[in-house]
């Protein structure tokens, strides 16, 4: 099972609402764009109320954990500009042309560089992690004449990974277009594996 | 554009008080631009003194001691919480003429006005309740 961690952990055990998420609000300002939040709760409303929440502020929810009675939620503080970042890494791969290569078993790696929260919660199937921060460092463990795929949630954070990697000699990378938001494949999710 | 929230209160009793706050707050924290008019009894729940005792209505005295266990804010705390996230709490002037009440006898930060200073501001809300 994928470790999730987060930037941020917030104790709202105990709370009722409307206090969870009056607190993540405060919370999640203090957050860069990108960076990752864990709510605890007890209230059992509050797995309604943080997806509407999130919903409603633009911010990604990723998913809930139930451990011991204590209700973890992740997510993510959206960067205003996230959907309108221009797309500079020119080659692409489309979800229905990957899936190809995965079911004719072809040897590509897919490297997914989401945070390790939202890659637990959702991913494609033989996917490696790799959070985009990491990247740089974790490299010299990747072949530079493999076959790369590379994804994120919706195809801006794996262009800048794409580039990084071209840039240090990887021969044949290609970005997930619209990365997980896209992806009509299927998935592994958190539930799948308990 | 954000989400416009237009709140009425008229009722001054502790779980008008509950019903006006949380939404007012969580509207707020969900990035919500959130007006509540605090008309006839409902100036109760931003009078200085009155919004610290607010009655529980006949017959549900017994449920103090649920609201102490259910580890909720207070009024107060509440109110604090709503203005720190920029809720606007407007008393009505006519009923506070009617009921002999000055600004100062109320929380700090409000504004006062009349009918039309929330129309104004309610008149493309998105979601108005009336508590």
């Amino acid at each position: 099972m994928p470790e999730i961690t987060a930037d941020m952990t917030l104790d709202c055990k105990g709370l009722a609402c409307p206090m969870p998420i009056v607190k993540t609000k405060k919370a999640i300002d203090q957050l860069d764009a990108g960076q990752v939040i864990e709510v605890q709760a007890t209230d059992q409303g509050s797995i309604a109320d943080i997806q509407g929440w999130a919903k409603n502020t633009g911010h990604h929810y990723l998913g809930t954990v139930e451990e011991c009675e204590v209700l973890k939620h992740y997510i993510r503080k959206a960067n205003p500009n996230e959907v309108n970042e221009e797309k500079k890494y020119p080659l692409i791969i489309s979800s229905d042309e990957l899936q190809k290569k995965l079911s004719e078993n072809e040897k590509v790696t897919v490297i997914d560089v989401r945070e390790t929260a939202e890659f637990a919660f959702n991913r494609i199937a033989g996917a490696v992690s790799i959070p985009l921060g990491e990247l740089e460092h974790r490299i010299s463990k990747l072949n530079p004449d493999d076959e790369i795929v590379v994804v994120c949630r919706t195809g801006n954070r794996s262009d800048m990974a794409c580039q990084l990697l071209a840039g240090k000699g990887f021969k044949h990378v290609k970005n997930l277009e619209s990365g997980m938001s896209g992806w009509n494949g299927s998935t592994i999710n958190y539930d799948s594996q308990n | 554009m954000n989400t416009k929230v237009a709140i009425i209160a008229s009722n001054g009793g502790l779980f008008d008080a509950y019903k006006v706050f949380n939404i007012a707050t969580a509207s707020a924290a969900t990035d919500a631009e959130v007006a509540i008019f605090f008309t006839f009894e409902g100036l109760n729940l931003i009078h200085k003194e009155a919004h610290h005792q607010l009655p529980l209505p006949a017959g549900a005295e017994h449920l103090a001691e649920g609201f102490q266990k259910a580890n909720i804010p207070t009024i107060p705390q509440l109110v604090e919480m709503a203005q720190e996230m920029g809720v606007k709490i407007i008393a009505c002037q006519m009923t506070m003429d009617v009921m002999n009440l000055k600004k100062e006898d109320f929380i700090e930060g409000i504004e006062v006005g009349g009918a039309v200073t929330f129309l104004d501001f309610a008149k493309d809300a998105n979601v108005s309740l009336t508590f």
